[in-house]
C-alpha cells in the first residue's frame, strides 16, 4: 500500500549505519542476509542502473528478488509490487519512486545499499505511517563520501542512526518479540 | 517436559547458511534452496533446523506458512515433518501453560500463528490431532472454567486450528470430531457476555468452515461442573478455577 498521508514516523523503527567501501557493499549485504532475521526486505539504490546491477548480482549469489525502478512502465511496475507484496519473493531493490512511503507489514528490514543524498528522501524510503508504525530496522551502507549525508540527515529528521551492533536484538524488527 | 528440547547446535558458519536460506526462500526457488539446505545440514542437524522453522519462522511469520510447509515436503525427509508436528506440539503447549495474568499480545499472536500451522500440517492434509498431544475441546472448557483472560488465548488458536478442516476431505463438516467442537463453540457464542472479538472469530471460522452458527447445535458442555473432576489442565497450573457464586456449596 502507498501511504498517501503526509504524516511520515521514524517512530518504532531502529537506525543502524556500517561504514564500508563501495566494493565491500555486496558482502556486507551477505552478512546481512546471513544474520537477520527477515520476513520480507526492501533494498534501496540511489540509480535504476545501479538497481539493475545490484538485483543481477544478488540473485547470482542465490537472493530471492525483484526489482522496481522509474524507468519500468507503470503496468510492469504495479505488477512486480503486487508479487512482492504477495509474498512471491523475499526482496525488493528498487529506486526512489515511491514518494510517500511504503506500507508492507511483513517488510521488516529496509536497506539502503546507496545512501541518499536527502533527508526527504531518506524519510520516504525509511518511515513509515504513524497509524500502523510496525517494528523495522533500517541499515545504511556509509561511505566515505556519505559521511557528510549522513550527519546532516540525522541532524535534519532530529533522528539517531547507531554504528551497527554485532549482533541485533530480534525485538527491535521481529514483531513478536516485543 | 515442558522445556527447549537439548538439540544438536550446528556451528556458526552452518547457522548462516540455514538463515540465509530462509531469507531468501521462495516457491519459485524451492527446489535449489532445499538442495542447499541438504547440503549444509547433516542429519545430526535436522532437531534444530526443525525447531528453527517452528520457533523462528512458523510462529512469526504467518505470511509464509504455505511456503515452508511446502519446503518441508520438498526436503523428501519424512522425519522432518515429524520433529516439526512435534516441535509445534511442544511450543504451543508451553504457550498454553504460560502465565496469562497479564495482557501479552505476543504470546496470542504466537499462538494464533502456531494454531495455524498446525492445522495446516495436520487436518489440512487429512491426519488427525490426538487428544494425547493436545484435546481442543477440553482445552475451551478449561479456558471457559477459568475466566475471560483464558479465553482470549484459547478461542483465537483452536479457531485457527479448526480452520484448516475446510481443506480437508475428511475433518470437513460434518466430521463428528469437528462438529463436536463446531457444536461448544456455538455454546460459547451463545454466552451473553461473551468478548465481541471472540464473537467475530467464531462466526469468521463458521464462514469459513461454510456453517451456520445458528444451525449448530449448542452443546450444554461448558457449564457442565461436574467435568472439572476429571480435567486434565492444560492451560497454566497458577490460575485457580473460578468458583461460580450462583452455585451454592454444599455444607
Amino acid at each position: 500500500e502507498i501511504n498517501l498521508m503526509d504524516e511520515l514516523t521514524l517512530k518504532g523503527v531502529t537506525q543502524y549505519y556500517a561504514f564500508v567501501q563501495e566494493r565491500q557493499k555486496v558482502h556486507c549485504l551477505n552478512t546481512l542476509f546471513s544474520k537477520l532475521q527477515i520476513n520480507q526486505s526492501i533494498i534501496f539504490c540511489n540509480s535504476t542502473q545501479r538497481v539493475e546491477l545490484l538485483a543481477k548480482k544478488i540473485t547470482e549469489l542465490g537472493y530471492s528478488c525483484f526489482y522496481i525502478h522509474a524507468r519500468m512502465n507503470q503496468q510492469h511496475r504495479n505488477r512486480v509490487f503486487h508479487d512482492f507484496r504477495q509474498g512471491l519473493c523475499r526482496n525488493l531493490v528498487c529506486s526512489d519512486l515511491f514518494t510517500r512511503g511504503i506500507d508492507i507489514q511483513a517488510v521488516n528490514v529496509v536497506i539502503n545499499f546507496d545512501f541518499p543524498k536527502h533527508a526527504e528522501t531518506y524519510l520516504h524510503r525509511i518511515g513509515r505511517s504513524g497509524r500502523y508504525g510496525h517494528l523495522g530496522v533500517a541499515i545504511n551502507l556509509i561511505t566515505y563520501e556519505d559521511r557528510f549525508s549522513l550527519h546532516r540527515i540525522e541532524s535534519e529528521l532530529g533522528t539517531e542512526i547507531k554504528p551497527i551492533p554485532k549482533i541485533i536484538d530480534k525485538a527491535l524488527y521481529v514483531a513478536e518479540y516485543g | 517436559t515442558d522445556g527447549q528440547e537439548e538439540v544438536n547446535i550446528p556451528p556458526e558458519s552452518v547457522q548462516d547458511k540455514v538463515f540465509f536460506i530462509f531469507n531468501n526462500l521462495s516457491l519459485a526457488n524451492m527446489d535449489q534452496k532445499s538442495g542447499e539446505l541438504l547440503d549444509c545440514v547433516s542429519d545430526d542437524y535436522l532437531p534444530w533446523v526443525s525447531q528453527y522453522l517452528v520457533m523462528k519462522r512458523a510462529s512469526i511469520e504467518h505470511n509464509f506458512h504455505t511456503l515452508y510447509a511446502h519446503f518441508i515436503d520438498h526436503l523428501k525427509k519424512d522425519e522432518i515433518m515429524t520433529i516439526v508436528v512435534k516441535e509445534t506440539f511442544r511450543n504451543i503447549k508451553v504457550l498454553l501453560s504460560s502465565d496469562k495474568g497479564v495482557a501479552n499480545f505476543s504470546d496470542r499472536s504466537l499462538l494464533k500463528n502456531l494454531g495455524h500451522w498446525l492445522g495446516m500440517l495436520t487436518l489440512a492434509r487429512n491426519k488427525p490431532i490426538l487428544q494425547l498431544d493436545i484435546d481442543l475441546k477440553s482445552l475451551v472448557y478449561e479456558a471457559y472454567q477459568k475466566g475471560s483472560q483464558e479465553l482470549l488465548y484459547v478461542v483465537p488458536f483452536v479457531a485457527k486450528v479448526v480452520e484448516s478442516c475446510a481443506k480437508s476431505k475428511v475433518f470437513k463438516p460434518y466430521n463428528p470430531w469437528t462438529m463436536a467442537i463446531m457444536n461448544v463453540l456455538a455454546e460459547l457464542h451463545q454466552e451473553p457476555d461473551l468478548k465481541l472479538n471472540l464473537k467475530f472469530e467464531i462466526e469468521v471460522l463458521c464462514k469459513t468452515l461454510n456453517l451456520e452458527v445458528n444451525d449448530l447445535t449448542a452443546s450444554n458442555y461448558l457449564k457442565d461442573k461436574s467435568r472439572l473432576e476429571t480435567l486434565e489442565c492444560q492451560l497454566s497450573a497458577s490460575t485457580k478455577v473460578k468458583e461460580s457464586p450462583s452455585t451454592p456449596q454444599p455444607e
